[in-house]
């Protein structure tokens, strides 16, 4: 599975309730109804566990859409 | 005095103020109180018991029903909107619930758990039932029921009485000069005791409530602070802390007409405190110590008292607060027991959880100490509860569930230090002999089973866990 497909996945994972037609990747944080603090920290653990890589605590605040979390993850596996 | 005696108040002394704004819904008291009497009525079919549960996310239908449960002599179990399919049965099953009433969004969720024996209602199925006018209902001491995870793994019923209510809230409007000029932004959940306190300060002094649905959109509770010339903001630490990441000048404004925030006492970055000092020109944080069964026993003003950023104040008029040391050594620290009438008589139907409360002083189960003008500092727990942001979580429960999965030989979740949440929840995980488990696989089923707080942020996969000849784990050796 290649990134972009498993970071799609964990935001399915960590948002149940969310349909394949709500999903895009500029969608932002404030228009997710369950993105709080929590489902933040379950994005960064589902990330880090999957791609084996370890996000700092200022690239965690940063992230605010599918596509940050994409860059991000990316920028680390270069 | 009963809750609704200060809604009563209110409509006494400011009909036509503004109660409560919910993004573009608004209410006076008199329309406040209009509302929460037809909600009253709309529940009277269910008379066969005492206890209404609650569940729904931030909203000017949660305090509509919350007051008009109440108001109809009945308690409110507060529900957590996110709940996990065994905690709602077994808190419904201990509560003896008679129905819950929801919004729509709960409602979707909840009617899935096909399990449930009790009716599902949402407020607008309730409210348009016809209005059965005025009524007369029987008054009830307690006021409502909330489940904690406190120091078992199973959640343990906290009942608080309209008279703990009434001490608490007039505690915290003398501390922190609550009035009815004040504007409060409130992005905390209700369900959860620091958001509900809020609420009835607000209602006590008659102030302007406007309710936010959380804290995750910080521009909007920023344009919030601005647009209703608020004059108080509650929020956790954690919110605190993210907002030093927009530039000074953007918070020196918004803040400017802002005379108190108040936070809670998990674990405030110092750092946090000290930025905070300086952007509010013109007022004070605060905290405060309390729990669940005790709340708000304790008050600090950060601002007065230079040099006690990690103190969680002294003890409020009327409580006692003591620290019990079990052995006679050199440290100050001892288990914090607390009594007043801020703290419960007894747990909800538990006789075992009833047995930390001994002649009504409450042990805590938190460890402290006092320094030599009586300000009381937080060093940790005599428990392995872990403290993630406010939520308390038994690392039992998880172990349970991720026992569940084959491949695991033996687990042991534990709290370990985080720079926003306080704590977090780590997993060493001992691997049976050629299993192919993974930490996503771990991690989702902990997602399906799990509430979101409670899922491990790290995962080690480890050779053994070191445990005590009576099989008990030994986490402060994981720590």
């Amino acid at each position: 599975m290649d990134a972009k497909n498993a970071i799609k996945d964990i935001f399915f994972q960590v948002f149940p309730n969310l349909a394949e037609k709500d999903f895009s990747w500029d969608k932002e944080q404030k228009d997710y109804a369950n993105w709080d603090s929590f489902a933040q920290l379950n994005l960064i653990t589902f990330a880090e566990a999957k791609f084996n890589i370890v996000l700092s605590l200022e690239e965690s605040i940063s992230i605010k859409s599918a596509n940050d979390l994409l860059q991000c993850i990316q920028a680390h596996l270069k | 005095m009963s809750i609704i005696n200060f809604l009563k108040n209110c409509v006494e002394k400011y009909p036509t103020k503004l109660a409560l704004v919910d993004g573009k819904k608004s209410l006076t008291f008199r329309e406040l109180y209009q509302e929460v009497q037809n909600f009253s009525s709309s529940i009277a079919v269910f008379n066969k018991k005492n206890i209404i549960s609650l569940c729904s996310e931030n909203s000017a239908f949660f305090i509509i029903a919350y007051l008009g449960i109440i108001n109809s002599g009945k308690m409110v179990h507060l529900l957590q909107p996110e709940i996990s399919e065994n905690n709602l049965l077994n808190q419904l099953r201990t509560s003896d619930s008679e129905a819950i009433v929801c919004s729509n969004i709960v409602k979707e969720s909840l009617v899935k758990h096909t399990s449930l024996k009790i009716p599902v209602l949402e407020f607008n199925e309730l409210l348009s039932r016809p209005n059965l006018g005025m009524m007369t209902y029987k008054t009830n001491e307690l006021a409502y029921l909330i489940y904690t995870s406190g120091t078992t793994a199973e959640p343990k019923g906290v009942v608080i009485s309209h008279s703990m209510i009434d001490f608490t809230t007039k505690n915290i409007v003398n501390v922190l000069g609550y009035s009815n000029s004040d504007v409060d932004i409130l992005p905390l959940p209700l369900y959860h005791s620091f958001g509900l306190g809020c609420f009835h300060t607000s209602l006590f002094v008659g102030s302007t409530l406007v309710l936010l649905k959380n804290a995750n959109n910080l521009e909007y509770v920023l344009e919030s602070l601005k647009k209703h010339h608020a004059t108080t903001l509650a929020a956790i630490p954690a919110t605190l802390t993210k907002f030093l990441k927009f530039d000074r000048k953007i918070l020196d404004d918004h803040f400017s007409n802002i005379r108190l925030i108040i936070t809670n006492s998990t674990s405030i970055p110092k750092n946090t405190i000290q930025n905070f000092k300086q952007i509010l020109k013109n007022g004070h944080l605060a905290t405060y110590y309390g729990l669940t069964e005790a709340s708000r026993s304790t008050f600090m003003i950060f601002d007065k008292t230079d040099g006690r950023e990690e103190s969680v104040g002294k003890a409020a008029l009327g409580v006692q607060i003591k620290i019990v040391k079990e052995s006679q050594g050199n440290s100050q620290a001892g288990e914090i027991w607390i009594k007043g009438n801020n703290v419960i008589k007894k747990y909800w139907n538990n006789t075992e959880a009833d047995k930390n409360i001994v002649d009504d002083w409450l042990r805590t189960g938190d460890i402290g100490y006092f320094d030599e003008e009586g300000y009381l500092f937080l060093t940790g727990r005599n428990d392995d509860i872990v403290n993630i942001g406010g939520e308390k979580v038994a690392p039992n429960e998880i172990e349970e569930i991720v026992k569940q999965l084959p491949g695991i030989e033996d687990v042991a979740a534990f709290g370990i230090d985080h720079e926003i949440f306080g704590q977090v929840v780590k997993l060493n995980v001992v691997k049976s002999k050629d299993s192919n488990l993974d930490k996503s696989k771990i991690l989702n089923h902990c997602i399906k089973n799990l509430e979101k707080f409670k899922i491990p942020a790290k995962i080690d996969f480890v050779e053994s866990i070191p445990k005590t000849d009576y099989g008990k784990v030994k986490r402060f050796m994981l720590k």
